[in-house]
């Protein structure tokens, strides 16, 4: 006949706008919380799995700021600065060096259509660092080409297909394979012999970067130590990735908990929001809940009444938010790329089941202390005043 | 000895199962300020089962504080006041609660009714606290509303009723719990005189069946029409005659 929830709800859409409002509020709060905490999550998972893709522990650049080297050589660009190829030698000679793979990387621009190609040149030794390929075809030999999944689906290139080298005038290339889908800037990169790369881009004996595996990644601050004290060292930066890495996510995570302060402040804001909604309605329905209670209605009724209503208000606000964070995940995305000093591959903001589930949690929770003042003024309410008050309905 | 003593004992059963209130002495003092007022001043009587009483007298004179009294939304300040035999003076509100669920219905004059709930719903409001069974509550609900003639209004909203549909509304909602005794505080005052009228039957046709209704009223028919009138002055009872 009439349900606690059919009354919950019909006391709610008694005032749409206000009820609207304040939902609007709380969901702004949670949609900031969510996107906060799904940033983390996938910032963190991306870094790792950038590590995983990369498949090196050490990363060898030239001298110059290692976060600019490590950006470059994870997402691509043009190298200014060059290692000569003489040092590869003393990389992979140093001891718990597994692989040592060459890279000379450049980034063409073609202003016709405005997209930028970026061709790595290297050796078959980086196979054995990329451990998530999964080549169809196999490593070009001269005049041969590797293409990313995205590149070759975005070209409609296959293997065997002899193609326009993209931005470079009057230059060919066989496809010699295909590179699976990495979900990381691999995807984007067209793979070419190392002499190739040094020819086309004319620097001989010229290397961007050295990507190294060790045998044993418990070494790194060993080999790290080597290789700063050997006679090519004062040439070269050894980058850690893993310490590198922790130091991004070290340096990104004190604004995380800049945001986390903000989030908490809006969520808090929004909580006294919806407290003062409910304690005006109380006001205003002071006569009602003095007739609830001549009805029969218990102290601990109309408590419970006010309290599910204001529960009611913030998981409405919390399903409402985490739906507007998931809708505008991109956006927030496409905005903390163009901002982040770095910023890994794959989703930056993860939508998991666990931070939905958190942050519905958390519209709850705020529900259940928001709703405690009014519910309790509610509850106290003497049935004879609040039937004797001018306010309320007839 | 013997007998007499089980003859007053019987007696004082018999008396209690007709008896629906009954107040000795009682009294309730507010406080406005350093000013105390003696809305009700030591008054005594008697409610039978089945009884239609009216109380009157001006404005100010306790009438609604006694009504309040009945019906358990407040206590007395002194004396004794038993509803259903049982002692009202130091009831926790829980016990009120209970009262108030099962013993008395409430009927007032701005109506009471929830305006986003509809006919129906406003008269199920009771069940809902009382928690009873919702096909008993659907039952109750159809045959309160058919005897109150708003069978065809049950999906409307409050705000589309009138002023005597709104109050035979109330009067369905006060009755839905099957209670004892019905108070009403002022039930026509917001009405006209045709539509008061029909109240005034209703309220009697109900006394018929059974039901014993306490009305306050201004309205000289609805307290003419009563079988006995409580007129009270300064919180005093001035005239208690059938």
């Amino acid at each position: 006949m009439i349900g606690t929830l059919h009354l919950i709800s019909a006391n709610l859409l008694r005032r749409r706008m206000r009820s609207g409002v304040t939902v609007a509020g709380v969901a702004v709060a949670v949609a900031a919380l969510f996107s906060l905490v799904s940033f983390q999550r996938g910032y963190h998972s991306g870094l790792k799995g950038e590590l995983d893709r990369l498949g090196a522990h050490l990363l060898v650049v030239p001298k110059g700021c290692p976060y600019d080297a490590a950006s470059i050589a994870l997402h691509g660009a043009s190298w200014p600065c060059y290692l000569k190829s003489a040092y590869l030698d003393t990389v992979r000679k140093t001891p718990h060096v597994a692989v040592g793979a060459p890279v000379f990387m450049s980034a063409v621009y073609n202003p016709a259509t405005g997209a930028q190609t970026v061709y790595c040149g290297t050796e078959p030794d980086i196979v054995a660092l990329k451990r998530v390929w999964h080549i169809q075809g196999r490593f070009p030999g001269a005049g041969e080409l590797l293409i990313g999944s995205e590149t070759a689906k975005a070209n409609g290139w296959t293997v065997g297909k002899t193609v326009a080298m993209p931005g470079l005038e009057h230059r060919n290339g066989r496809i010699s394979g295909v590179i699976g889908p990495t979900q990381g800037a691999d995807d984007l990169f067209i793979y070419i012999p190392l002499a190739d790369a040094q020819k086309l881009f004319k620097k001989p004996g010229q290397l961007t970067h050295i990507l190294v595996r060790l045998d044993d990644p418990e070494q790194v601050d060993s080999v790290v130590k080597d290789l700063r004290g050997c006679d090519a060292g004062l040439e070269m930066n050894v980058v850690p990735l893993g310490h590198l890495f922790k130091t991004i996510e070290d340096l990104v995570r004190s604004t995380r908990l800049l945001l986390g302060c903000v989030a908490l402040v809006a969520l808090l804001a929004a909580g006294a929001g919806v407290s003062n909604t409910i304690l005006m309605a109380v006001v205003e329905r002071t006569r009602e809940i003095g007739v609830l209670r001549a009805v029969g209605a218990s102290r601990g009724d109309v408590f419970r009444l006010i309290w599910a209503e204001t529960v009611a208000l913030c998981l409405a606000g919390g399903i409402v938010g985490v739906l507007a964070a998931i809708a505008g995940a991109r956006g927030v995305e496409g905005w903390l790329r163009a901002r982040l000093p770095f910023a890994p591959g794959g989703a930056l903001v993860q939508t998991e089941a666990s931070v939905v589930l958190f942050c519905i949690a958390g519209a709850l929770l705020l529900g259940l202390f928001a709703g405690t003042l009014p519910a309790w003024r509610a509850a106290r309410l003497s049935p004879v005043e609040a039937i004797r008050s001018a306010g309320g309905n007839r | 000895m013997v007998d007499l003593a089980r003859d007053e004992h019987v007696a004082r059963i018999e008396r209690t199962a007709l008896t629906v209130a009954e107040a000795e002495n009682l009294s309730k003092v507010y406080r406005r300020g350093d000013e105390e007022v003696r809305a009700v001043d030591g008054i005594s009587f008697r409610i039978d089962e089945g009884e239609f009483v009216a109380v009157v007298g001006p404005s100010g004179a306790g009438k609604s504080t006694l009504l309040q009294l009945l019906g358990g939304m407040d206590t007395p300040t002194s004396g004794n006041l038993r509803l259903a035999g049982r002692e009202l003076s130091g009831m926790g509100d829980g016990e009120l609660t209970r009262l108030r669920r099962g013993f008395v219905g409430f009927v007032f004059q701005h109506f009471g009714l929830v305006p986003t709930l509809t006919v129906a719903e406003n008269v199920a409001l009771p069940c809902l606290f009382s928690h009873c069974d919702s096909r008993e509550a659907k039952s109750r609900v159809d045959s309160l509303l058919e005897r109150v003639g708003l069978t065809q209004r049950r999906k409307h909203s409050p705000a589309h009723l009138s002023g005597g549909e709104m109050q035979r509304v109330a009067i369905a909602r006060a009755l839905v719990n099957s209670p004892k005794l019905l108070l009403a505080d002022e039930p026509t005052g917001n009405l006209d005189s045709q539509t008061s009228a029909r109240i005034l039957e209703l309220l009697h046709e109900l006394n018929g069946d059974g039901l014993t209704v306490v009305v306050v009223t201004h309205n000289e028919s609805l307290a003419a029409a009563a079988e006995r009138r409580i007129t009270l002055r300064d919180g005093k009872i001035v005239e208690n005659a059938s």
